[in-house]
């Protein structure tokens, strides 16, 4: 848990610019011309959820929200490396 | 406070290439360009922020560095992969900037690329391979019947 009202504000005012930056980042999932746009953007947003987790981690003060994030990061490694199989081979397995 | 100082200031530098990376994938013309974007988001600006919040709470900090390992290892891999599926569906623009001839009009349908190995080694050398492979196989396991052609 942070103590410090400096730092605790800072957290949250970072948590809030992190989770403003999901809207222009789902603007790609949205409006990518090709598939492997809207692949990259979703991949990218994850990426972000990873950081939004940590974040959300140091405001409740609540370690599990670390476990969670990586969880998270590695059932989107396999749901990006299998969707990027099926965009280039046509198929999953 | 000097702790928590520096752990601010890794959390601004790691907002500040997860800020960039979102400006590039929205404003670059090209998937490999938007993916050079979105790379630098996984290592720099997430390994930032939790560089910033083992900072801040050191007694997370054994959890945070396996998972700022674990995101190390597996995120250039995923780009890696979306970028070779880009390249293998040949949707990189040419020289001069420009979208490719489109190669049938649907293009989700379109075959994969694929190298034809066959062609490229000689026949008898294949076949010199699948009889050498097929004598050690009844060497070892003589019980194993294997499927022929007419089956």
């Amino acid at each position: 848990m942070i103590e410090s009202a400096f730092a605790q504000t800072a957290v949250q005012l970072i948590l809030l610019a992190m989770v403003s930056l999901l809207l222009p980042a789902s603007y790609r999932v949205i409006a990518g011309p090709r598939l492997s746009d809207r692949l990259a953007a979703v991949d990218l947003i994850t990426t972000l959820l990873i950081g939004i987790i940590v974040m959300l981690a140091l405001v409740e003060g609540t370690e599990v929200f670390v476990d969670m994030a990586t969880a998270l990061a590695a059932f989107a490694f396999v749901g990006t490396i299998s969707i990027a199989r099926y965009i280039s081979e046509g198929r999953v397995f | 406070m000097l702790l928590e100082i520096l752990g601010v200031i890794a959390l601004l530098f790691g907002l500040f290439f997860c800020a960039v990376g979102v400006l590039g994938v929205i404003r670059l013309p090209d998937t490999l360009t938007r993916l050079h974007a979105s790379g630098k988001v996984a290592t720099l600006g997430v390994f930032g922020l939790l560089l910033g919040a083992a900072l801040l709470i050191p007694s997370t900090a054994l959890r945070l560095l396996a998972l700022g390992l674990f995101v190390l290892l597996t995120s250039p891999v995923a780009t890696h992969a979306i970028a070779a599926s880009v390249y293998r569906r040949r949707e990189v623009l040419d020289e001069l900037g420009q979208e490719p001839a489109p190669v049938e009009a649907d293009a989700e349908a379109e075959e994969p690329f694929q190298v034809d190995v066959t062609a490229a080694l000689s026949r008898s050398r294949i076949q010199d391979i699948i009889e050498a492979q097929e004598r050690a196989l009844r060497h070892h396991r003589p019980d194993i019947k294997r499927p022929s052609d007419s089956d």
